[in-house]
Parts: C-alpha cells; sequence; structure tokens
C-alpha cells in the first residue's frame, strides 16, 4: 500500500482509499476501487497528469499524496511503453 | 408528471405564452454541451448572467413547430452534490425552477463516468433525453456504444449526436418521445430504509438523497429537515457513510449498464496522450506554454489594434462633423468630447474583446487552456492560485478590462476573485505613455529599467493582494484538481458566436457605467463655474491630500481625475493644463467620409500586416521627444515626487471600464471595495516610494 504521489510513472494501481471529505476528487473519478496510473509530471515537478479509468486530470502532489493505492503488477500491460520522467 | 408535455401548460408559463418551454442542458464538463447549443439554434445564441449571481449563462432560441424552446446551457457537472458554486446553480435551477425538458448531455468517449450523473439526474422527477455527444471520439478509442441496448437498459430516449459537425437532429427526434424516467439506482438496504422513510415529507427521491448526503441550501421545510437528521444520525451511529454508499452504488450501476452498451472494438492509444508526451514534455512543455501564452497576447492585442484606430478615427470625424454645425459652443462641446468620446470608449473596446474572447474560447474548447493550466500551475500555487489564473495575470499587461473577462475560465468563485482584484495592478498598455513621459523627464538615464520597475512592483503588488485575501478568506489551500479534457478541434462558428454574444454582453453590461464617467468628466471640465471649472476646483481641493506624496501642484493632481476614463488621458490632460488647449477642427461633411474611407483601409491592411507579424517580437517605442510637455513638467514637481506619481498612477484605482468588468464579473459591491483598496495601496506605496530619493 502506498500514495498515489509515490506510483511510480507507468505503474497501475487501483485506489484503496479517498479522503471522504474529499468529495470534488470522488466526484472526478478518484475514487476507491478506480484504475489509475500516472502519465506525467509537469516540467517544474508538480503537478501530475493522472489517468483515471478514462478521465485524465491535473492532480496536485499534495492531493495525490492523501491517495492511497495498491499495485497492479503487470496484470494488464499498458499499451504505451512507460513514460521516461527525470 | 406523467406527461411531460402538460408541464409547458402550468400557471406561470401561461401568462407568458402558452407554448413557451425551457430546455435545460446537463452534463458534465466538456461533454460538448456548448456545441450542442450551437448546432441546434447557433444563430440565436446569447450570453447573460444567471440572475442574482455574476456567473455567466449561455441560452439560445429555438422555434420549433410545436413549441417555441429557450434552450438553457446550465454549468458543467459531475454530480448534483455540489462542490462548488456553479455546481449549486445546477442543483437549484433543477430543484426550484425545473425545466420542461432535461437535455442530459453525455462524453461517449467517457461514457461510464458521464452515466454516473445521468443515473442520479434520473431520480428528479423531471422529463429527459439522453444526448450522448462525441460518438467520433469514441470511435477513435475503439469504442462502439449501442445506443438502442442504451435506450432500453436505462428507459429514457437515447439520441447520438456529434454536435461538433453539426449531427444534432436526432435530437429533436426523441425529445418528443420524452418522459419522466423511473430511478435506476438500487441503493443499500440502509440508505433505501432512510429514504422510504423521508418520503411522506420529500417525496422527490433526488433531493431526500441529496439532503442525506449532506447537501445544504435545500429547498425544505424545517420539519423535514430534522427528519433528515435523525436519518443522519442513525446511519452514522451505524458507521455508514450516505455520500459514499451513493456514489459506490451508482458507480456500480453506471459500471452495469456501461458493460451491456458499450463494445471495444480495438485498442488505440488515444491521441490525446501522445499529444501531451509532447505539448507536456519536461523540457519543450515550458518553452511551448510560453509562446502559447505570447500568441494570444499577440492576436488580441496586435489584431485589435487597428480596430482600435479605426473607432478613433470615427471619432474624430463625427466630432469634426459636430463642431462644423450652427450650435452653441457648450452644446458642440457636449456632443463632440462628451457624448462621441464617451462612446467611441466604449466601443474601443469592443474588437479587443471580441478577438480575445475568440483566442480563449478557442482555449479552453480545444484543451490547451488546461494545459497551459498544468504547466504554469506549480508556479501558481505560490500565489494561492490555480494555474488557469496565468493566463488572465498576463492579459492585463496588455489592458485590464479582457483580463477581468478572462477570470472567468475559472471555475472557483474564490480563485476568480482573488485573480481579478490581482489583475488591476498589472501595467496595462495606456500606463506606458505615463510611464514613458515620467521617466525620460526625471530618469533620462534609468528610464527603461524605471518603467521595468513598475511593471514588476505592479506584478508583485497582484499577487500579494491574491495571496493575503486568500489567507484572509480561506485558511486551506485550492485543490486545483481538474480535468484534461482531450484536445479537439472546435467548431469554428461557435468560437465566433460566442466571442460575438460575449462581446454584445460587455457593451451593454459596462457600456452604461463608461458612459456615465465619461460625462461626468466632462462637466468637471466644460461646464461653467466661478472662477474656473469644476475640474480646478476639485483638483484643488484635492492637492493637500497629495502633499505627502512630494505633489503640490493642482494640475499633476487633477489630471488623475480623467486618468479614471483611461490611464493615457492623464498625459493628454497635462498637457491641456499646462500648455493650454487645442481647439477641435471642424470638417467638412466630404473630407469626413474620405478620412473614414482611409482610416477603413488601413484598418483592413493593418489587419492583415498584424496576422503575418504575430510572430514577431515586441517593440517597445521608448523614443524620447524633448516636448514643451517635459520642459513644463520639469518645473512642477520634483524627482521624488515624480516617483511617487508614477507609482500611484500604476496602482491606483483601474479605469472606469475595468471597474466596469469588476462589477459584471464578482459584483458591484466587491469592486467597489477593490476601488477603495486599490486607492489606499496606491497612496501608501507612493508614499513609501517618495522615501527612496532624498
Amino acid at each position: 500500500m502506498l500514495s498515489l504521489a509515490q506510483l511510480p510513472p507507468g505503474h497501475r494501481a487501483r485506489i484503496l482509499q479517498v479522503p471522504p471529505e474529499k468529495k470534488r476528487l470522488l466526484a472526478l473519478g478518484l475514487r476507491p476501487g478506480a484504475v489509475v496510473e500516472i502519465l506525467l509530471k509537469a516540467p517544474l515537478g508538480d503537478p501530475l497528469e493522472v489517468r483515471a479509468e478514462e478521465t485524465y486530470l491535473l492532480l496536485r502532489r499534495a492531493e495525490a499524496r492523501g491517495i492511497l493505492v495498491e499495485t497492479l503488477i503487470a496484470a494488464e500491460p499498458h499499451e504505451l511503453p512507460p513514460v521516461r520522467l527525470r | 408528471m406523467s406527461c411531460p408535455r402538460c408541464d409547458s401548460d402550468n400557471a406561470s408559463q401561461k401568462t407568458l405564452s402558452p407554448r413557451l418551454e425551457r430546455w435545460a442542458l446537463v452534463g458534465g464538463p466538456n461533454t460538448g454541451k456548448s456545441s450542442l447549443i450551437n448546432a441546434l439554434a447557433g444563430s440565436q445564441l446569447s450570453v447573460g448572467n444567471w440572475a442574482g449571481t455574476t456567473l455567466e449563462r449561455l441560452s439560445a432560441r429555438l422555434d420549433l413547430e410545436q413549441a417555441q424552446v429557450e434552450l438553457v446551457d446550465l454549468p458543467g457537472t459531475y454530480s448534483l452534490l455540489a462542490t462548488s458554486p456553479e455546481e449549486a446553480l445546477v442543483v437549484r435551477e433543477l430543484l426550484q425552477n425545473p425545466p420542461d425538458l432535461v437535455l442530459n448531455v453525455l462524453d461517449a468517449g467517457n461514457l461510464e463516468r458521464s452515466l454516473v450523473l445521468t443515473l442520479e439526474l434520473m431520480e428528479l422527477g423531471l422529463p429527459m433525453v439522453l444526448v450522448v455527444n462525441l460518438l467520433d471520439e469514441a470511435e477513435a478509442k475503439g469504442l462502439k456504444i449501442n445506443l438502442e441496448a442504451l435506450e432500453e437498459v436505462l428507459g429514457p430516449p437515447v439520441a447520438g449526436t456529434v454536435a461538433s459537425r453539426g449531427q444534432v437532429a436526432e435530437v429533436l427526434a426523441k425529445a418528443k418521445e420524452a418522459r419522466v424516467p423511473s430511478p435506476k439506482v438500487r441503493y443499500p438496504e440502509a440508505l433505501e430504509k432512510a429514504i422510504d422513510r423521508l418520503t411522506p415529507r420529500i417525496p422527490n427521491r433526488a433531493l431526500a438523497l441529496l439532503a442525506l448526503m449532506g447537501e445544504e441550501n435545500l429547498p425544505l421545510s424545517q420539519e423535514a429537515l430534522k427528519a433528515v437528521e435523525e436519518e443522519r444520525a442513525h446511519l452514522e451511529k451505524t458507521g455508514l457513510d450516505p455520500y459514499l454508499l451513493a456514489l459506490e452504488a451508482r458507480y456500480a450501476t453506471a459500471q452495469e449498464v456501461y458493460h451491456r452498451v458499450a463494445h471495444r472494438i480495438g485498442s488505440k492509444p488515444p491521441l490525446t496522450e501522445k499529444l501531451d508526451r509532447l505539448v507536456l514534455h519536461p523540457l519543450l512543455g515550458l518553452p511551448l506554454f510560453l509562446l502559447a501564452l505570447f500568441l494570444t497576447f499577440r492576436f488580441t492585442f496586435t489584431l485589435s489594434t487597428p480596430w482600435v484606430d479605426l473607432i478613433g478615427r470615427v471619432q474624430e470625424v463625427l466630432a469634426g462633423w459636430v463642431v462644423a454645425l450652427p450650435i452653441p459652443p457648450l452644446a458642440r462641446s457636449f456632443l463632440a468630447e462628451g457624448l462621441v468620446a464617451g462612446v467611441g470608449t466604449v466601443l474601443a473596446f469592443a474588437p479587443l474583446l471580441f478577438l480575445l474572447y475568440l483566442a480563449l474560447a478557442f482555449l479552453e474548447l480545444s484543451g490547451f487552456l488546461a494545459r497551459m493550466a498544468f504547466v504554469a500551475d506549480r508556479a501558481m500555487q505560490w500565489a494561492g492560485l490555480p494555474g488557469k489564473a496565468f493566463v488572465p495575470l498576463v492579459l492585463g499587461f496588455g489592458c485590464n478590462v479582457p483580463a477581468v473577462y478572462a477570470t472567468r475560465t475559472l471555475s472557483h468563485p474564490l480563485d476568480r476573485l482573488r485573480t481579478a482584484l490581482a489583475i488591476p495592478f498589472m501595467a496595462c498598455g495606456a500606463r506606458l505613455p505615463v510611464f514613458t513621459l515620467f521617466a525620460f523627464v526625471f530618469f533620462p538615464q534609468q528610464a527603461p529599467l524605471v518603467v521595468l520597475g513598475l511593471y514588476l512592483l505592479g506584478l508583485v503588488t497582484g499577487l500579494l493582494t491574491a495571496l493575503l485575501l486568500g489567507k484572509v478568506l480561506r485558511a486551506e489551500r485550492g485543490e486545483g484538481t481538474m480535468e484534461l479534457p482531450p484536445y479537439r478541434f472546435p467548431p469554428w462558428r461557435l468560437l465566433l458566436r460566442l466571442a460575438w454574444a460575449r462581446t454584445q454582453s460587455f457593451v451593454q453590461g459596462a457600456g452604461g457605467p463608461i458612459l456615465i464617467a465619461v460625462l461626468t468628466v466632462w462637466g468637471l471640465l466644460h461646464l461653467p463655474f466661478p472662477g474656473g471649472s469644476p475640474y480646478a476646483f476639485l483638483a484643488q481641493a484635492l492637492t493637500p491630500l497629495f502633499h505627502p506624496l512630494g505633489l503640490e501642484d493642482w494640475r499633476l493632481v487633477g489630471a488623475l481625475i480623467p486618468g479614471f476614463i483611461a490611464k493615457e488621458v492623464v498625459v493628454g490632460t497635462l498637457g491641456v493644463s499646462l500648455l493650454g488647449a487645442e481647439g477641435l477642427n471642424p470638417l467638412s461633411f466630404l473630407a469626413g467620409v474620405r478620412a473614414l474611407l482611409d482610416s477603413l483601409l488601413s484598418a483592413l491592411t493593418g489587419t492583415l500586416q498584424g496576422l503575418g507579424s504575430l510572430f514577431l517580437p515586441f517593440s517597445l517605442n521608448l523614443a524620447p521627444e524633448p516636448t514643451p510637455l517635459q520642459v513644463a513638467l520639469k518645473e512642477a514637481v520634483s524627482p521624488s515626487g515624480a516617483l511617487a506619481y508614477l507609482v500611484f498612477v500604476l496602482l491606483y484605482t483601474p479605469c472606469v471600464a475595468t471597474v466596469a468588468a469588476l462589477r459584471q464579473v464578482i459584483g458591484g459591491r466587491v469592486a467597489l471595495a477593490a476601488v477603495v483598496y486599490q486607492f489606499s495601496v496606491a497612496y501608501m506605496l507612493a508614499f513609501l516610494a517618495r522615501q527612496l530619493l532624498p
């Protein structure tokens, strides 16, 4: 179990827990059970581009830290090669 | 409720017209609602404000055989449970001013999440049609959606559309079959029982659920509220969160429906994902961002200049004709320098705003604005603002008026307010003539440095204003989370129509206040007054207030008054009061017509040249001309006083057009408070600036 901010780019994970008071995150599709992936980080390091199912989101690191996920180990290989970030 | 058509016959509608209907478009952000309105009734598009708010209301008239329909675009929302005032408006409209028909717009490319809102809307008890839009994007993703199956599974009629290409015919056909759907989601037992117990007091299922989830400001009686509180306490005791329970049940149902109607026939990585790798690239992202910003700025200001000039020429010609009229001099002056100048001031903003709205609508609907927000977000976090706020702030350096309207792209009103209050401190183009005049007279060696310093001072003051206001109004920082919509080609007709309707809304909403201000200043300058003009009297009365800033000449202080109309007027007024007025030249009819044709031609060629030079860098015109005005200025004030004057001109009350824009965007009372605040900040910082020099 780790936070979404710790998830390495290119890996998929399933959301376990979102702070229940974060109604906006939940409404945007970041809900327990959804499969997420970090696609990119912004040129200045923050925020992150996150894909939750079919939705692409701008998510700040501070918010990502509050979301708990479990990684999905190569259950479904992604169509795209992992993004190289430095 | 069983017959949707009966709704239009209720008493309140009857007084207007028996066949008048209101259809509301409800759907998530970026589902193409405005494209749909445009495709259904584009030529009738109009823009206004929602009653009692400063939120933009987009609507259009649609004339059908059986009825006259007003199509209303409700703000995009993910759920009826509001997380922002715009979303709260959606709930309020649907519950308290129910439309005759709900057109629920769904994103075919993201159908599962769209269905969550649909399931919620089906509990409202309103006649409903589902419009599955963006079928082209779904197809590009390799998704096939069976619309007949969707209709069968859910109940309400389903129309498939590609609104951006005008493929919307099915909507009107399906609207005739609209009926009140029966709710689809079965919630966990505990929640269903709570809803059942509330039914006698709250018969509407959607309303009961919202109340249970803790939504405030619902149209409920005290008695009903008490019952809701009891049910909530009961659920909490068993450790259940009604919001999460309902959300889970809806997602589960949406998923089930989705899998019955959608089939993947291929799996292509979306183009958007590939484009994002380029646009948001760690190295290329920043230069591309700056290029987009630069182009927006150039497009708005370079292309509008020839048309603003044309309006100025028309104004001159009209004034010239008026001066040639055989009427008393005061009447001539009123018409030429009051009325014509006032209307001209309002209209001169129209080309600027039209182009800005065009650029902004393109950036917003194409998906680029969200990417610009993505890149700027980190930097804006420092001021506690979302990334999107960057674009209006930069536009403020061109002109504050369009920049204030550009804050409408921000979804949270608090962010909008703070950005709008920061914008007037951005040194707009109209302040540059004042800066250069003074800088070259008093600081000839460091003129560019002084001007740059003023720009930076404005920026820092604005950002600090936003930061401090954020601290005062709410402790926590904004979440900033937003959707990055897919890249799209917005239909150009929609862009033009939106820009046109929004420009019209400016002229109607802000035109009056600007005209009144211009006429007031005209009265101050020209009405007869014992021992001079009301202007001189007022300026002399105000001058002691400015002694602490090192300003003792009433003519300098006086020039700040017409500066309220437009800051560049400060220079002209100084010229008149220090050197004496130039008379208006009368113009014969024919000469006027010739001048008009000439300037129309140069506006057209200027636009073409502007298009060609969009990518060229700016040229700052800092050429010093030793004029009589500069000599006269040098005698009127000391260098330290001049610096204080510059700082004051930079920061004090923005021009009347900006105040009028603020009134439309953040409300009249706040705009008034802003004026007082800016005046105080300008006074204090000008006082400090004076101490910098001996």
